[in-house]
């Protein structure tokens, strides 16, 4: 799938400015952002279901621009589902192919086909108010499964399941992906589902793509700070580039980091706290603010000479023990490759 | 969550009851009466008997005026619910700049009252020369329906998922098709119970149909006005007990089709 | 953009309907109004003249000397004096009905609301002609008056103004009660509960919170049913026995024995105009729409 430019704005707000992106086949694409970032308006603008100020799109080639939501080779899985109320599971599956004039007989075994796909044999008389939220789910799944799209679009499907039943969806739909052989467009705001389940992920903020690329590349390299921040946790120090890759941060002390910067150039980096060590001495130096226990961590809170934060978490390997407390002097370590240098 | 109690306000429970017996008293008295034998309505009680009953049954003009009540509600319904159920789908959805204004309009023959309405209609009328008569009647029984009806098929289309227009859509549906498959049978019950209120709605008026009604085209509630105006006769007790107890039938229809899907 | 089209393809039977069969024909009665009655009834639509609203207050002797005629004056005093007692006492009487029925459980507020509307689409001629019977002299009333040993007693009330109150009320209860029931519904529960948490008892509750929360309720239904009130004819010709006349027995009667159009249309207009001004002062007042959810 091509989309190149794609330009649209509700009166005053720009919801999408100027987006360009390109999807492999049997990819599993997601974008990701917070609220109003313009995800669910790019998808819905591949769906046909927005229309564009600018730009245009192709799916395998074949431009889709202009063109009504019934006749494009897409499919969606709605938020809410959008499950038909007054049909059984089965006939919601079969309405598609209806659509597409398909022979009773074909219809029958497709139907069972998916609903085996999505494993709900035997469920399909039943209507979406006997079924559980993560069944409908499923029903939804299909349905847009069974005319075998190029593309399936899937608008914040997980959102309204409860955290154990999302995991296990999550896997589902993966699989699904991987046994299809089909493209997913898969729209989060969660950042952790877009790390597991994507082979590439587009982080979107304010209508533009930020960055795109593989989750390890999100996150082990962002290339712009609000990447960085909305991916895990990151520690942001304000630092003037002196050469090579040195930089001075305020407090005086030198580091450095992963890539050269121009001498001269005020620059963020950005370090992640697990990439962080903590040590009684060392030439980073600063008082521990903050201790949080988390179970499996412990994340201590540093304020250096120059009044920067920075925050360091620990895998409690060794028992429940800290080996500091509120008010110590404490040093920190920062691994010159987990440094990242951030202009934007 | 409170306990009920919190909200049981006593003075306010006696009150409701209270009102509840003004509301119905005089009316189950008139539908008690309509069965008195008697031979005036000033006798007193004279032993139960649906000879009054009978007399309607037999009474050819008041028959006649059923006829065109029933006529003009027919028609009057079946116009106003289609135009009123297309009005609903088109104020669905995004918002629109007239969207308002169209909203009031929609709600003007409401707002009006009924004498002011009956009188500008009767002298549109007269301004085109159309003959009063049924056509006449129709014509102003439609406008009061529009509204009626349109409030329950509004508040239904609120309810429904607006991504399943999109979603039949999506899967291959073209838009005629998408009306016909997936909003026609989800909305069905709002369009019966606006219909119904409609169709009792005209069928109860009164002063609309007295100012735009001809000759030879009296509906039933202005006949009986006309009865009741010359003297009260038992007859009248029994129509006007059918009346209600059709009206409350036909309510109640209308209350459990907005109720289903549930 | 191509989607607003079909939208507006939509409402446009709707609209033709209401703009030529009300909203113009509206206009048809403001201009009938200007014109000069015909001989027999009607009107002559060329001539224009302002006698219909001279009339509200004039009248001519043989002389064209305008006199001053407090007749039609005192119709619009009484109608104004009716309307208002029935707009309080229907006010007094919803006001502790809707208490009750908008803080049940949420089944039986459906059905109390279909209860209590099922009078309302009942013929307004049967409910007035209920109270006929059972307020005319022999009537219903007076025969249990007699049963319980007031033997000879009399109400005597029908064809009297209190008659026609009484039918007035009784037509426009729930003209009252809907408004009042849906504001005082749509309440936050939590405010309540709020409130007695703070340490009100019923009655504070009641005054401090339910009612002025509910005021756009009250003032809607207040409206609601004063203004139309002034155009009744039923009841007052009814059960008034045309001696209690008001606005809309006169303005039936221009277009009936009296035959004087113009003065009916005006009559009519000025009904319509107090009701746009009462509605203008609503919407200033809550600045909502007609249905506002919270």
């Amino acid at each position: 799938m091509l989309c190149q430019g794609l330009s649209k704005s509700f009166g005053a707000v720009v919801a999408l400015d100027d987006v360009s992106l390109t999807i492999e086949p049997n990819e599993f694409f997601t974008l990701l952002g917070p609220s109003g970032c313009g995800k669910t308006t790019l998808l819905r603008a591949i769906a046909g279901f927005v229309g564009l100020d600018r730009g245009s799109i192709s799916v395998h080639g074949q431009g889709v621009d202009g063109l009504a939501p019934h006749r494009r080779p897409v499919n969606t899985v709605f938020q809410s589902y959008a499950i038909f109320p007054h049909m059984t599971a089965a006939e919601n599956i079969a309405f598609g192919l209806e659509m597409d004039r398909w022979p009773k007989r074909r219809v029958a075994a497709r139907v069972a086909e998916m609903l085996d796909l999505v494993q709900l044999s035997g469920l399909g008389d039943r209507r979406p108010a006997q079924l559980s939220g993560g069944q409908q789910q499923r029903v939804a799944v299909a349905r847009a499964l069974a005319k075998n799209p190029r593309v399936l679009l899937l608008d914040e499907p997980l959102s309204a399941l409860d955290q154990k039943l999302r995991v296990g969806m999550q896997l589902e739909l993966k699989r699904l992906q991987r046994e299809t052989g089909i493209t997913f467009i898969f729209v989060t705001h969660d950042q952790r589902e877009a790390l597991t389940m994507s082979d590439r992920v587009a982080v979107m903020n304010a209508g533009a793509i930020l960055q795109i690329g593989s989750p390890q590349d999100i996150y082990e390299r962002p290339t712009a700070r609000f990447v960085a921040d909305f991916i895990g946790e990151t520690n942001f120090l304000l630092a003037e580039a002196v050469g090579g890759n040195r930089y001075r941060l305020a407090s005086g002390v030198t580091l450095e980091a992963a890539e050269p910067g121009q001498e001269g150039l005020s620059v963020t980096l950005a370090i992640r706290p697990e990439r962080a060590r903590l040590s009684a001495t060392g030439p980073v130096t600063g008082r521990v603010q903050d201790i949080v226990y988390e179970g499996t961590d412990t994340i201590f809170r540093l304020v250096l000479a120059g009044g920067e934060s920075v925050r360091i978490r620990q895998q409690n390997s060794d028992g429940a023990r800290p080996r500091f407390v509120i008010g110590d002097m404490a040093a920190v370590t920062l691994p010159p490759e987990s440094v990242r240098v951030l202009t934007a | 969550m409170a306990p009920a109690r919190l909200f049981h306000f006593r003075v306010a429970q006696w009150a409701g009851w209270a009102v509840l017996c003004f509301l119905y008293g005089p009316i189950v008295v008139l539908i008690v009466l309509s069965f008195n034998g008697g031979d005036s309505a000033l006798s007193g009680w004279s032993g139960g008997s649906l000879r009054w009953y009978r007399a309607v049954a037999t009474d050819h003009d008041m028959l006649h005026a059923t006829g065109v009540s029933l006529v003009v509600a027919c028609v009057a319904t079946s116009l106003g619910t289609v135009i009123a159920g297309l009005a609903a789908l088109g104020t669905s959805g995004v918002r629109f700049r007239a969207q308002g204004a169209v909203e009031v309009m929609i709600g003007l023959p409401l707002i009006v009252p009924d004498i002011v309405a009956a009188i500008s209609m009767l002298l549109l009328f007269v301004a085109i020369r159309l003959p009063l008569g049924l056509i006449s009647l129709m014509l102003a029984h439609t406008v009061f329906a529009i509204p009626i009806a349109y409030l329950p098929i509004r508040a239904r289309l609120q309810g429904l998922d607006p991504s399943l227009s999109e979603a039949a859509s999506d899967l291959g549906a073209r838009p005629v098709t998408s009306f016909r498959r997936v909003l026609l049978p989800l909305l069905w019950p709002g369009i019966a119970s606006g219909a119904m209120l409609a169709f009792v709605g005209s069928l109860g008026d009164v002063v609309v149909s007295y100012f735009v009604s001809g000759p030879g085209s009296t509906t039933l509630p202005v006949y009986v006005f006309s009865m009741v105006r010359m003297g009260v006769t038992p007859e009248v007790n029994a129509i006007s007990s059918l009346l209600v107890v059709l009206s409350a039938v036909l309510l109640g229809s209308s209350y459990v089709f907005g109720r289903r899907d549930q | 953009m191509k989607r607003v089209q079909p939208r507006l393809l939509l409402v446009s039977p709707a609209m033709v309907v209401l703009v030529g069969l009300l909203v113009a024909p509206l206009g048809i009665m403001a201009f009938v109004s200007t014109l000069q009655r015909g001989e027999d009834g009607g009107v002559l639509w060329a001539q224009h003249t302002a006698e219909a609203y001279v009339q509200f207050i004039y009248e001519r002797d043989l002389f064209n000397n305008l006199a001053v005629n407090t007749d039609y004056l005192r119709i619009f005093l009484r109608s104004f004096t009716l309307a208002a007692a029935t707009a309080i006492l229907t006010l007094l009487l919803a006001l502790p009905t809707t208490l009750w029925m908008a803080f049940q459980p949420a089944r039986r507020r459906a059905l109390l609301l279909m209860v209590v509307t099922v009078p309302f689409w009942t013929n307004l001629l049967v409910r007035n002609y209920a109270w006929i019977l059972l307020l005319r002299n022999g009537g219903v009333i007076d025969r249990g008056l007699h049963a319980v040993g007031f033997a000879h007693a009399s109400i005597n009330v029908l064809y009297t103004p209190a008659a026609t109150l009484i039918g007035l009320v009784y037509s426009f209860l729930p003209y009252m009660v809907l408004p009042i029931y849906v504001s005082m519904e749509k309440i936050d529960r939590r405010l309540i509960e709020c409130a007695y948490d703070l340490g009100a008892g019923q009655l504070r509750v009641i005054r401090r919170i339910i009612l002025p929360l509910s005021m756009p309720g009250i003032v809607g239904g207040l409206i609601l049913v004063f203004v139309p009130c002034l155009g009744a004819f039923v009841s007052p010709d009814l059960l008034g026995g045309g001696k209690s006349m008001m606005i809309g027995s006169l303005i039936q009667e221009q277009f009936g024995d009296a035959r004087n159009w113009p003065f009916g249309a005006a009559l009519a207009f000025t009904l319509f105009a107090m009701i746009l001004v009462a509605l203008w002062l609503h919407h200033l007042l809550f600045r909502r729409g007609l249905e506002a959810r919270p």
